[in-house]
């Protein structure tokens, strides 16, 4: 469970100022529903999973998502960002047993 | 090298969820409608959710695997300053609770679409609401037929 957080990102390489691009995150997380039972001991499973993703560009929080336990283990999101900027795209995620973990990438659109 | 992990990290998510159990149910005192009905006014209140043929939401007719439905949402709507998709939501009407989560946006999107991976407990409509920063409220549904729920909701 060492990989709880790892955070991965995908961008297209070549950005032009103003491109609207694509952004895909994949995040480790067994995002634990809290209804399964573990089948060696036969005790449930307690809930641990995201409820909150924040995207920040240049420090602005852009987007946010809000989840429940019903986002699919290690999630793995898409949205667009209007790259108008020399700026760092931060992501910072939370979870339900308060865990909050963070991963940054540069936007440098020529 | 980076492609290689990528898809490696794919395969092993793949394989995370076959060992996913399906979610039995409890117990059932409210129906599907009720609930979808209940939340929807939670959410909303009493606002009015018009149809839209401008949202596009993108699900599989058929899913094999409940505990993994890919979900994509777009809107053919402006994402200006002065009007933009706020935010929006996605409901599946058989989860035991059918908000399943919301995507805040802003004009620095630039365009409103977003995927995600959802899971189901069974077949079931699956909804998307849209709502536009002057606060009206769109909405779209697609039917998806679910072979082994996933795990919850």
């Amino acid at each position: 469970m060492s990989e709880i957080g790892k955070i991965r990102f995908r961008i297209p390489k070549n950005i032009k100022r103003g491109q609207i691009i694509p952004v895909k995150v994949l995040i480790r997380h067994p995002m634990e529903t809290g209804f399964r039972k573990d089948k060696a001991t036969g005790e449930t499973i307690p809930a641990y999973y995201i409820n909150r993703v924040e995207i920040y560009y240049s420090g602005e929080l852009i987007t946010l998502f809000d989840w429940t336990r019903a986002i699919s283990a290690n999630p793995l999101i898409t949205f667009y960002l209007r790259a108008d900027k020399k700026a760092p795209l931060r992501i910072v995620w939370k979870d339900n047993k308060g865990g909050v973990y963070e991963k940054s990438v540069m936007i440098n659109p020529q | 090298m980076e492609r290689r992990e990528f898809l490696k990290l794919c395969l092993a998510v793949w394989g995370a969820t076959l060992l996913c159990e399906p979610f039995v149910e409890t117990e059932a005192a409210e129906d599907d409608e009720a609930r979808l009905k209940r939340v929807l006014k939670e959410k909303f209140g009493g606002r009015e959710i018009r149809p839209s043929s401008k949202i596009n939401l993108s699900v599989p007719i058929i899913a094999e695997n409940g505990a993994v439905v890919p979900v994509k949402v777009s809107a053919d709507m402006p994402m200006k300053v002065s009007l933009y998709v706020k935010k929006i939501y996605i409901f599946v009407d058989g989860n035991m609770n059918p908000y399943v989560g919301s995507v805040e946006l802003s004009p620095k999107n630039g365009r409103a679409e977003v995927a995600m991976r959802i899971k189901m407990r069974k077949t079931s409509p699956v909804r998307a609401v849209i709502e536009m920063s002057d606060g009206s409220l769109y909405t779209t549904m697609k039917e998806v037929k679910v072979t082994r729920g996933g795990c919850g909701g």
